[in-house]
């Protein structure tokens, strides 16, 4: 182990490490042509409906006249499947991280990767990979661990080799257990009381156990349909005392917002933004907007609900900003405007997203669908694959601008990790519009949010049709 | 309703304890010490009174300040709920007391250790519990840390800021005229302690879009009023500050800080209710008011009171405070003893003080020609309000 080395030691197992930088592995070829099924899979895993990547009649109407694959799918074309388990040991980069994994830097992060693409891949494309080493780093401390980052840069060439894209990537392989953060008693969270309990009656009763199984129950005159929140024991339009309830959309706006600082209640983490949402269906309630920052809260921003367990028998309707529907017509070059922002998109960062992700993009990296093996490499759960982040950053980015837009690269740098449970919010905004190659391309910085903090950011840019 | 009894009463006496943050003494000391003294300013024996109002609120049960009081009989005590708004609430049923002939000399008072003891801006985080409505109105706030008063009023005013293009600098505005007016007054906690709008946006937040500076004091202290019908203040000691009206409003869909469920939320309309019956059963409007004690727990809520005064339209109050008429100079100077976030807060019975001595031409901070006095009560919460004006 490293900490038992002598500086000397230490000294020369970088030297080791370093021995093959700036050399080239052997040629990679994928192991399938681009195919519709693996987009397919990207596709749904993701959640991108961009027609482009799946439906032959839109996509011949689209700037390529044909089907094209994701262009963030671009390594996951070549990556090496479950099996064979192991990368080539003549591969330089591979062989560093069999030396690492050896000395005790089992556990691994990738923390950049950018994609240049000098064209969109279509099906029946054949990819071939070749790795360069670029860097090996002195080691550091990092967050996660005591590690060494490799860095690499990935050349792809078509089956006529034609050079179709590149990418620049960077991996920390760190010893698990020797985090800064590890075991620092920095996590109060468990010390925390509970919120304060909702106290309930005969009144009451059926919002709260709305709550608890995921229905936001608005009560509802059954005479003649009037809603009213927060409940009564009469109709105050009709006089009815017939009440039931209606359960909501869960979709709504904010109508105000406060952003609490002080005092500070140890139930809460502070900021604490509070909103009051006003339904769809026209009645308003007080409630939490998270997953979003205190300066992202707008007057009239779409809103979705969901429940947030608070104590063992009770949930309450909190709010994050909703997903913007997907625009299926494309913003044209002049359209776009330096200092637009991109709306809000919350990703809830289910099992299913990491797993179903992480497979389609071909990781088989037992980190991110295995929780066993997360943890025995340092990790507090399976944590979502960088290929993802590259292919929800594309999407949200996508979602926003059209499917026409033509990705020309996508440089994202990871930080905080995406674990099970939490939820990611994106946003962005267009830095830069220039005129480049006789293409218009527009510049956008986006950034994706986790309860621990920035877990990605980055940029793209986009060629646009003037009009 | 017609509110008979306009014009019917008048405060005849004031008295405070000095407002302090710590005073060491306990809150039914300082009770018994204001009424004492508004019974002095009146020239009153405090024996003579047998009628008591408090706030619901109150600490002090009125048995226990008569009884210090040196008071054998009590033929009317009533308590009126909801806090601050209950400031002029207490004046109007003084006034309904003695205009009914249920009490003669009737001390409202209010007095509690609200910095040293029980903090009121650290909220309602115990609540909510139990099963009643009371509690269980706070199942509504309570779970999403909605739990300080300056939250409540917090969401009102992003609001307000939302629709009218009201910045935080019009709220500032407020304070700094507060704090102008307490820099001159030596009873105010404030005293030569003036601000710039500049301090103020550079204090710290409290509960966006409220900073400190927008926030009251918190104060131990306690005041008293002496009410008595008009005709029997004259032959008291002070020149009388006949109630030319004092009415108390709750509105539809109210509720206790959080009437958030209304079509609009702009506006007070439980304070527009007692600006009605005030002006119609007065026969004043808003020309006939020199001065105004406007409630300034949180300086949002002053804005959206002028305009359920008439003192501008829907929405213009910003303009109007921009224009510089809070002010000294201005066309309706306001909480002329620094308000309570500059002199102190005694939820509101202090500022009525004030208008007293408005009425007497006694104020350190003195208006000419002061004819009528508005004073306004707590705002969000069920409210009330009063005219004063010099006796016919």
């Amino acid at each position: 182990m490293s900490d038992e080395m002598t500086d000397e030691q230490k000294e020369a197992f970088v030297a080791k490490l370093r021995r093959e930088v700036g050399t080239t592995g052997t040629p990679t070829t994928a192991r399938d042509p681009v195919n519709q099924p693996m987009i397919r899979h990207w596709c749904d895993a993701m959640e991108d409906a961009n027609p482009l990547y799946t439906d032959p009649g839109e996509a011949s109407q689209g700037p390529h006249g044909e089907v094209v694959a994701p262009p963030a799918m671009l390594n996951a074309w070549t990556m090496i499947g479950l099996v064979p388990r192991v990368n080539d040991p003549k591969d330089p980069a591979s062989g560093v991280y069999a030396m690492l994994d050896e000395a005790g830097y089992v556990g691994v992060v990738a923390t950049n990767s950018e994609h240049v693409y000098n064209r969109y891949l279509k099906l029946g494309d054949h990819l071939t990979g070749t790795v360069k080493l670029v860097d090996v780093s002195e080691e550091k401390q990092t967050a996660l661990g005591i590690g060494h980052f490799v860095t690499t840069e990935t050349e792809y060439l078509d089956q006529n080799g034609e050079h179709v894209g590149s990418m620049f990537f960077r991996i920390l392989k760190f010893r698990p257990g020797t985090g800064r953060t590890a075991n620092s008693g920095d996590d109060t969270s468990n010390e925390r009381p509970p919120r304060p309990r909702p106290s309930r009656n005969q009144d009451t009763d059926f919002f709260w156990q709305g709550s608890r199984v995921g229905e936001l129950r608005i009560q509802k005159c059954l005479n003649c349909g009037y809603l009213q929140h927060p409940p009564g024991t009469r109709c105050p339009a009709c006089g009815s005392t017939d009440m039931g309830y209606v359960v909501a959309s869960g979709k709504g706006t904010l109508y105000s917002y406060v952003v609490s600082h002080h005092p500070r209640v140890p139930s809460f983490d502070y900021p604490l933004n509070i909103g009051l949402v006003e339904l769809e269906e026209g009645v308003r309630l007080v409630t939490n907007i998270t997953d979003c920052d205190a300066d992202q809260l707008k007057v009239g921003m779409p809103l979705q609900a969901w429940h947030m367990q608070t104590h063992e028998d009770v949930s309450i309707p909190v709010f994050r900003p909703a997903r913007a529907p997907r625009n299926p017509s494309t913003l044209t070059f002049d359209e776009v405007s330096v200092g637009d922002e991109l709306p809000l998109c919350p990703i809830p960062l289910t099992p299913t997203l990491i797993v179903s992700t992480a497979i389609a993009s071909r990781d088989y990296q037992d980190v991110h669908h295995d929780r066993d093996m997360a943890l025995k490499k340092g990790s507090e759960d399976i944590f979502m694959n960088i290929l993802t982040s590259s292919g929800l950053s594309a999407r949200y980015i996508s979602d926003w601008v059209g499917p026409d837009a033509v990705f020309k690269n996508l440089k994202i740098r990871l930080g905080a990790p995406n674990y099970p449970y939490d939820c990611m919010t994106m946003s962005g905004s267009v830095t830069a519009k220039r005129e480049s190659d006789g293409e218009d391309i527009v510049e956008v910085s986006f950034r994706g949010q986790n309860s621990r903090g920035p877990h990605v950011t980055g940029t793209v840019e986009l060629a646009l049709a003037r009009k | 309703m017609s509110l008979n009894y306009a014009y019917h009463s008048a405060i005849a006496g004031i008295g405070a304890t000095p407002f302090t943050k710590d005073s060491g003494r306990t809150p039914m000391d300082q009770a018994v010490e204001a009424c004492l003294a508004a019974c002095e300013d009146a020239g009153l024996p405090p024996e003579k009174v047998n009628g008591m109002v408090t706030y619901s609120a109150e600490q002090n049960p009125e048995i226990e300040v008569a009884r210090n009081l040196g008071i054998d009989e009590l033929t009317h005590f009533s308590m009126v709920h909801h806090g601050g708004g209950a400031a002029c609430g207490v004046v109007a049923v003084a006034c309904q007391a003695i205009y009914s002939g249920a009490a003669d000399y009737v001390l409202c008072y209010r007095a509690f250790n609200e910095r040293s003891w029980h903090r009121f801006g650290a909220g309602v985080q115990d609540r909510p519990a139990g099963a009643e409505a009371s509690a269980v109105s706070f199942s509504w706030s309570s779970p999403f840390g909605l739990v300080t008063p300056a939250s409540w009023v917090a969401m009102f005013a992003t609001r307000y800021m939302h629709e009218y293009g009201a910045t935080t600098e019009d709220f500032g505005r407020v304070s700094v005229v507060d704090r102008d007016f307490a820099a001159t007054n030596p009873y105010a906690h404030f005293f030569q302690r003036p601000i710039t709008l500049e301090d103020h946006q550079n204090s710290r937040w409290i509960v966006e879009p409220l900073r400190l500076l927008d926030c009251c004091q918190e104060t131990d202290g306690a005041q008293a009023l002496l009410v008595t019908t008009a005709e029997r203040a004259k032959d008291l000691k002070q020149k009388p500050a006949v109630i030319a009206s004092a009415a108390q409003g709750v509105a539809e869909d109210q509720h206790m800080m959080r009437s958030y469920y209304r079509d609009s939320i702009t506006g007070i309309p439980e304070m527009g209710l007692c600006a009605r019956q005030l002006y119609q059963s007065s026969g004043l409007s808003a020309d006939d008011i020199q001065t105004a004690i406007i409630y300034d727990h949180f300086t949002p809520l002053v804005l959206p009171q002028l305009e359920e005064f008439g003192f501008c339209d829907w929405g213009e109050a910003k303009d109007f405070i921009r224009d510089g008429h809070l002010g000294r100079d201005g066309r309706l100077p306001i909480n002329t003893n620094g308000g309570q976030l500059g002199e102190a807060y005694i939820h509101g019975l202090n500022g009525i003080a004030e208008g007293v001595r408005q009425i007497r031409g006694t104020s350190v901070n003195q208006i000419d020609n002061v004819e009528n006095v508005l004073a306004t009560a707590g705002t969000a919460v069920p409210t009330s309000a009063l005219i004063l004006s010099q006796p016919r």
